[in-house]
């Protein structure tokens, strides 16, 4: 992910479709960023390949624009209180070594099985961490729906913190006090799925909430602070191979900045177990899609041998569910968002 | 802000100080305890009035009636200020007029500035304030937090003008385009328009110039700097403007979970527990 670039990179001409589809993607991609702190960008890459871009250039200019998205996200909800800096700094630095350690093991795989094992490899995870902790946060979400006590804190975050294993570090906006041993295994995987599967928050965010024991909103919030620094640093080594094609960077942003303060907003007004839902929801339908990815790298493998018409509509239908996930998350929040302003507008007005 | 002075009120008789009018003609005794009664408008709201004479009587306590222009330098060729004292001249002989009636001895002042810090000012000034009672429009919030007493509104509604209900703390959901000051939004407005041209500008300068913009974006080596500091200036310029974008439409954070949130951190104790203190103490009972 991170080696040198050796071949000619080819730029594409921008056209009014192209612009009009990245301000789009962006501004959904922001919107579900904002108010999950992740897990928005994922369309981004395969949605600028199948405009003609290369995939180096692809993913180097999806990294440059998740940064600045993720900085300003967390601008924004540190002005709620939701962020915790500290949390995620440390947090941050530990997810980055966890992107080498994950472009080391890619590089690994791609030597021993070549790159039909490596995509193999990568959507084996995708669908696998994607289900297993989908379910999860799913099966959390919907137990706090119906709850009408409040939910106690995870079982397993609150024994954690009660180890005191040197060094203890102390969060005050996540109000939690937990050994720096547990928090490294969760960064480090963090960062390894974010240079696996390019969304580190699917793992950071439930590993923040079930783990660290962090609340669904901060722990959404900090993940963007997580976000910024591994986008950082990834950008830095993409653009010192001159990569980032900074007019798509430009146009994502330009759309994602917008979303990514709606979704921020979006996060005052909604309950905590909406945050999870919606999670989840874009989880479990990201599985669906990459599942459909997997007989491809079978094919190519001599695993299966499937037409090439249906591969090409498998593959169709793959990225059709991703689009799709990421549509039905931002309907969920913006309906969410709508409808809980409504409610405290009439009641507003009913006070006054 | 400083103090302003209400010279041009009709009652002034009896003031010890410019500015300070009194109704009753006989001094008042050393120690009188005070309600101080606040309004940022220029005619006081008449339940106001009428809970605090009737309080006032009851607990045998003063008024200490004070009108607080907040916006003293509007610029309107002094209009509104000349409104706000004629009103405020209205307002105060109708409320002496009540109190004399009930044998309840009032002063009133006409102060300029932000309303908790006057509060706080009269709060600590030679009178004997017992509590504020604040009128309708005023952020109850703002004065509580910077006066010593106790602060109550009254709420009234013109429909039911005989209804009066008091409370200690009432807290006003501010957000979204009902809760949102004009000052406010206009100042969203404002930053949207500048930071949206700027937006625009920053954007026609690199896309007006692709062909250089790429071919030095995508030099790599030291050149990295270049697309790295570029979106850092479009996320600060950009994120501005949709930030204020989205607030000038009134669309903004839920102020109540915010505030929730806040309250529920700053109450919570850190998880962590504090180590107990073992070490022997020599204790004294009386």
């Amino acid at each position: 992910m991170h080696g040198p670039v050796s071949e000619v990179i080819q730029f594409i001409d921008l056209n009014a479709y192209s612009i009009v589809f990245l301000f789009i993607v962006g501004f959904i991609g922001g919107l579900v960023s904002g108010f999950i702190g992740s897990g928005g960008a994922f369309v981004l890459t395969p949605g600028m390949m199948s405009l003609g871009v290369p995939g180096t250039v692809a993913v180097a200019s999806n990294m440059c624009h998740k940064f600045p998205k993720a900085l300003v996200g967390a601008i924004k909800r540190y002005k709620y209180g939701q962020v915790d800096i500290k949390l995620g700094l440390i947090m941050g630095l530990f997810a980055e070594i966890g992107v080498q350690a994950g472009v080391v093991l890619q590089r690994h795989i791609l030597e021993k099985w070549g790159q039909a094992g490596s995509n193999l490899y990568v959507s084996f995870i995708f669908v696998l961490v994607l289900v297993v902790v989908g379910l999860f946060v799913m099966r959390d979400a919907v137990k706090m729906k119906n709850s009408v006590s409040e939910v106690p804190a995870p079982t397993l975050a609150k024994r954690l913190q009660q180890i005191e294993l040197w060094p203890m570090l102390t969060f005050k906006t996540a109000n939690l006090r937990i050994s720096m041993w547990f928090l490294v295994p969760v960064a480090l995987a963090t960062g390894m799925l974010a240079a696996t599967i390019a969304v580190g928050g699917f793992i950071g965010v439930p590993g923040l909430m079930y783990i660290i024991g962090a609340t669904s909103i901060v722990a959404s919030a900090t993940e963007l602070v997580i976000a910024f620094v591994m986008g950082l640093g990834g950008t830095l080594v993409w653009a010192y191979y001159g990569t980032v094609d900074i007019r798509l960077t430009m146009l994502i942003l330009a759309g994602s900045l917008f979303g990514v303060q709606l979704g921020a907003i979006g996060t005052t007004y909604v309950k905590e177990y909406m945050i999870k839902y919606v999670m989840a929801t874009i989880m479990l339908i990201v599985a669906v899609s990459r599942f459909f990815a997997i007989p491809r790298y079978l094919n190519e493998l001599q695993v299966t041998s499937l037409s090439p018409g249906s591969v090409v509509i498998m593959n169709q239908l793959s990225f059709g569910i991703m689009c799709f996930a990421l549509l039905v998350g931002a309907g969920i929040i913006l309906v969410n968002l709508f409808k809980a302003r409504s409610l405290e507008k009439s009641m507003v007005l009913q006070e006054g | 802000m400083g103090r302003k002075n209400t010279n041009s009120l009709p009652v002034t008789a009896a003031g010890e100080n410019t500015g300070v009018g009194v109704a009753s003609q006989s001094p008042r005794p050393r120690k009188t305890p005070f309600i101080l009664v606040v309004t940022r408008h220029g005619h006081m709201g008449e339940p106001v009035m009428n809970y605090a004479v009737n309080v006032a009587e009851r607990l045998k306590y003063a008024i200490f009636a004070v009108h607080v222009n907040t916006l003293p330098f509007f610029c309107d060729g002094g209009r509104r200020n000349r409104l706000f004292a004629s009103a405020m001249e209205e307002s105060t002989a109708q409320l002496m007029e009540m109190a004399r009636a009930k044998g309840v001895l009032v002063e009133h002042l006409g102060e300029s500035g932000k309303i908790g810090r006057v509060v706080k000012r009269l709060c600590h000034s030679e009178r004997h304030i017992e509590f504020v009672i604040v009128d309708q429009g005023i952020a109850k919030e703002e004065v509580a937090t910077q006066s010593p007493v106790p602060v109550f509104g009254v709420i009234y509604t013109s429909a039911k003008p005989g209804q009066i209900h008091t409370a200690t703390h009432h807290i006003t959901i501010k957000k979204g385009v009902s809760g949102m000051s004009t000052t406010s939004r206009k100042r969203h407005m404002k930053n949207c328009f500048v930071f949206g041209a700027l937006t625009v500008g920053l954007y026609a300068a690199v896309f007006s110039s692709q062909s250089v913009v790429m071919t030095y974006f995508t030099k790599g080596g030291l050149y990295t700097i270049l697309p790295v500091a570029l979106v850092f200036a479009v996320s600060y310029v950009h994120g501005n403007f949709t930030s204020a974008f989205w607030s000038a439409l009134g669309i903004e954070g839920s102020q109540a979970t915010v505030k929730k949130e806040a309250e529920i951190r700053k109450e919570a104790p850190v998880a962590a527990d504090i180590r107990k203190d073992t070490r022997p103490r020599a204790q004294v009972s009386v």
